[in-house]
């Protein structure tokens, strides 16, 4: 015979149901910096070369950090999801944003790159996607510090096309420290305590 | 007095399954026996009434040559749980 149980009671389950799966929705902050401390250190030493050394190789350490990057992401979404018992909507939330944000970040740089996007407005508009990236992952985790870092993104952007390349670079740096890193840093400071 | 109840849904364990995959795409075994604190033998049984029943998806797999079940909701599990959540509502209200 199966334990019966009143409407209270499977009232209180239900919620308590509700609140135990919504546990794991918690971001340590890893990705944003990871990627926010590369993007700084790629942005910083572009406009050391450029300023100071030789800005033939200036672009250089792009390529070399963003694969760095790729790299160390790939290894550690493979094993995050091994480790992941569940998946939740937010994941796939998650995954079709930064997807949708990797395709229009390459688009620009490649667009650039074919001389279709003027090169002065390129990092202006790669600002303008990571404010999308900031804004609508602070959204989907009820994350203030990232929708702040969002609209940052968005204004320094707006700014951001009135000035020379070298500053843009600079603002490109600021933008990232604004959005990415010290979110980040939130991030997993609160993840810490939750822990 | 439950006659409006589901009776498959007015379980605690399988009722417990159930708002648990309503809120993820979907779960493993392990996760589900984890937040439920059943036994593996019952949480096996009931998740097999609410297979039968056409409510949850149970996929069987491998995850580092281990066995991996993976349990998700279905249509007709939401349907049912929103029905069953309705009734309950109005006997709260009552």
């Amino acid at each position: 015979m199966e334990k019966q149980f009143d409407e209270k009671q499977s009232f209180a389950l239900i919620t308590e149901a509700v609140q135990n799966a919504r546990e794991r929705i918690m971001e340590d902050g890893f990705f944003y910096l990871l990627w926010g401390y590369l993007v700084l250190a790629a942005a910083l030493s572009h406009y050391v070369l450029l300023e100071l050394v030789d800005p033939r190789y200036a672009a250089a350490p792009w390529p070399i950090l963003m694969t760095m990057g790729g790299i160390i992401s790939g290894i550690s979404g493979r094993k995050r999801s091994k480790k992941a018992r569940m998946k939740t909507f937010f994941d796939t939330a998650m995954m079709y944003l930064w997807s949708a944000f990797l395709i229009a970040l390459f688009m620009v740089l490649g667009f650039t790159a074919a001389g279709k996007i003027d090169p002065l407005a390129c990092y202006p508009l790669i600002i303008v996607i990571y404010g999308i990236g900031t804004w609508v992952s602070g959204g989907i985790l009820k994350f203030k510090p990232l929708l702040i870092g969002g609209i940052s993104c968005w204004i320094i952007a707006g700014v951001s096309f009135y000035f020379t390349f070298d500053i843009q670079i600079l603002m490109l740096a600021l933008s990232i420290l604004i959005s990415y890193i010290i979110p980040g840093h939130m991030l997993k400071f609160k993840a810490s305590r939750n822990v | 007095m439950f006659k409006n109840l589901d009776p498959l849904l007015h379980n605690q364990l399988r009722l417990s399954v159930m708002s648990l995959l309503m809120n993820v795409e979907y779960a493993e075994f392990s996760w589900l026996l984890e937040k439920t604190e059943a036994t593996r033998g019952n949480l096996s049984v009931q998740i097999s009434k609410l297979k039968e029943a056409g409510y949850i998806k149970v996929k069987k797999s491998f995850k580092n040559n281990y066995p991996l079940t993976t349990c998700s909701i279905g249509k007709k599990g939401v349907d049912a749980f929103e029905k069953y959540v309705e009734a309950i509502s109005g006997y709260l209200k009552h």
